[in-house]
């Protein structure tokens, strides 16, 4: 795509104002320089131009003011726009010297207006523009049309389509340019959010790594925590909208992991939404994740959700050194209370089963109350 | 024991020289590709025990390689591994005839366990294939072929076991079954995994798109 893809193929290529080499300011030997012709040609045509009606007079003027000159600094928008004023105006009396009709100058005013306005712009002015153009060739035609000589009538709808096939493949292009722009600034915000993700998460949690590198255990929960968040925005599945059971299971899984450093191997089938009791379940499965990280002495834990048509079930195990269940003391709050109490309380049970393969806990709950 | 001949498709240089290290004396690493187009040629010429075999490569998933070699090597077995979720993927992989799938972060000895399985033709299922499976064969929708369609009681059992993180041994001395017994559910899971009906299961995997 170039750099400016709005801009009107030029007139007159690269034209400069040759002030060395021109008698006044360097404008007709400019254009002969850009056109390959001597400066003669373009002086004896604005010499001529001057005899109608002084168009070339404000017409060299504009120029002069428009233009740049070959060696300096190019005109300010100010100057140029003054200049491009004088040179329509020029324009317009030229076209009167000549016998032309207001009927044919006004439209051709606010056709060249127009371009002029919708040139290297987008956005309002754009369609400024190319309103303007629209509003000189329907004015050109409703005047035309309506005249009582059929021929001038053909002749004016002859120019208006030759006006349109003129200007419409630059429409066309136009909008095809824009479109692919449209796509392009889109995929470019794409790859900066995608940045930003890649900075605040991958490269901090690289950065970590390398200052924890001594712990490994550190670094496997970094790895852990890092995989977890980016899975979730690669894959935004039904689980990702936060309000059932098992992305509640995956969010406490990520908290026992950040806590206690031992990674939990997390496998769900189906989904529920949440409600009181299946908090319950939720709250009971964290405990039981903590107690196995904190306390088995595994180096993972799996827990396993599975939503049946009747029964919610949640299995923690882990391949710890296991525990004698009797020989906890009554005081100790976590399976009694937080785990059994609580499965309890909402009509569901908790099954813990220890032996030195491991420990299970199972929590069970059936869908309706 | 033998050592099985594996062949490495993976086009993470540093997993693959991970899995080698991993993997050690145990096995026989006969040759490693990073593409598809690398691999293919590779395991016709090497007809190695096993493959283990990236879900994803640069120039096609892994079930591109499978549909390319398996049909002149039927004796190649091949093992999907993965760090990525997208259901879609998997399936794509164990329909086109990979024996199991795990997941990267497995363990060395896991690995090593996994591998010797695949060379002796049983199913691997890690816990996630598991959860996944178990999804994938959830009822709801009228079974179209009931022998394809729909998982015994005792395979769920097995499943579900597995997807509790329990070992194919652990699961017969729960079940009051033998080993070869559990080995021989899990084939049959993967068997209907690969002939039931296909535009259900990508159906429910495109709405899914996770395991």
């Amino acid at each position: 795509m170039s750099s400016d893809p709005y801009r009107l193929p030029l007139a007159f290529p690269r034209l400069r104002r040759s002030e060395d080499e021109g008698a006044v300011a360097g404008v007709c030997a400019g254009i002969g320089k850009s056109l390959g012709v001597d400066p003669t040609l373009p002086r004896l045509t604005f010499a001529l131009l001057a005899f109608a009606g002084g168009a070339g007079i404000v017409a060299y003027a504009g120029a002069w003011l428009a233009v740049a000159a070959e060696q300096g600094p190019p005109p300010s928008s100010r100057r140029r726009l003054l200049g491009l004023v004088a040179l329509a105006v020029a324009g317009a009396i030229a076209l009167r010297g000549f016998g032309f009709s207001d009927s044919l100058i006004w439209p051709a005013a606010l056709g060249g207006a127009g371009i002029l306005l919708a040139r290297g712009r987008s956005g309002a002015p754009l369609v400024a523009g190319l309103s303007l153009v629209a509003v000189g060739v329907f004015l050109f035609v409703d005047q035309n049309a309506t005249a009582s000589d059929p021929i001038a009538a053909f002749e004016s709808s002859a120019a208006a389509i030759a006006l349109l096939l003129v200007l419409g493949p630059w429409a066309w292009r136009l909008a095809a340019e824009r479109d692919a722009e449209r796509t392009g600034r889109i995929r470019q915000q794409e790859r900066a959010e995608m940045a930003a993700r890649v900075h605040d998460s991958v490269l901090q949690t690289l950065a970590l790594v390398q200052r924890e590198s001594g712990d490994p255990r550190r670094v496997a929960t970094l790895a852990r925590r890092q995989e977890r968040a980016l899975r979730a925005w690669l894959y935004p599945g039904p689980h990702a909208e936060g309000a059932g059971l098992a992305s509640a299971i995956e969010v406490a899984a990520a908290e026992v992991e950040e806590l206690h450093g031992v990674p939990v191997e997390l496998v769900r089938t189906g989904d529920v939404p949440l409600d009181e009791r299946v908090e319950a379940i939720v709250l009971a499965a964290r405990e039981a994740m903590a107690n196995a990280a904190q306390h088995s002495g595994a180096n993972e834990i799996s827990t396993f959700v599975d939503v049946g048509e009747d029964e919610l079930a949640v299995f923690v195990r882990d391949r710890g050194g296991g525990f004698d269940p009797g020989a906890v003391p009554p005081g100790a709050r976590g399976i009694a209370e937080s785990i059994r109490g609580r499965m309890n309380r909402v009509g569901g049970t908790a099954v813990l089963s220890s032996s030195a393969e491991g420990t299970e806990v199972e929590l069970r709950l059936r869908r309706q109350p | 024991m033998s050592r099985s001949r594996v062949v490495l498709v993976d086009d993470h240089d540093l997993f693959r020289s991970g899995v080698r290290s991993e993997l050690g004396e145990a096995v026989e690493i006969v040759g490693e590709a990073a593409s598809v187009a690398a691999a293919v040629p590779l395991i016709r010429e090497l007809d190695p025990d096993v493959v283990l075999l990236d879900v994803h490569l640069p120039d096609g998933g892994g079930h591109a390689v499978i549909a390319q070699v398996a049909p002149e090597r039927p004796g190649v077995r091949f093992l999907a591994l993965s760090v990525s979720d997208a259901a879609e993927d998997v399936i794509d992989v164990i329909r086109a005839g990979a024996r199991g799938y795990v997941t990267k972060s497995i363990s060395g000895a896991d690995l090593l366990d996994a591998v010797r399985r695949t060379a002796d033709g049983d199913a691997v299922f890690s816990p996630r294939l598991a959860g996944f499976v178990l999804d994938a064969f959830r009822s709801g929708a009228p079974p179209i072929d009931p022998e394809l369609d729909v998982l015994t009681t005792r395979e769920r059992e097995v499943l579900q076991l597995i997807a509790r993180g329990y070992r194919y041994k652990e699961i017969a001395g729960r079940l009051h079954l033998s080993v070869k017994t559990v080995e021989t559910h899990v084939s049959a899971v993967l068997r209907k995994l690969q002939l039931s009906n296909r535009h259900e299961l990508t159906r429910w995997a495109a709405e899914r798109r996770l395991i």
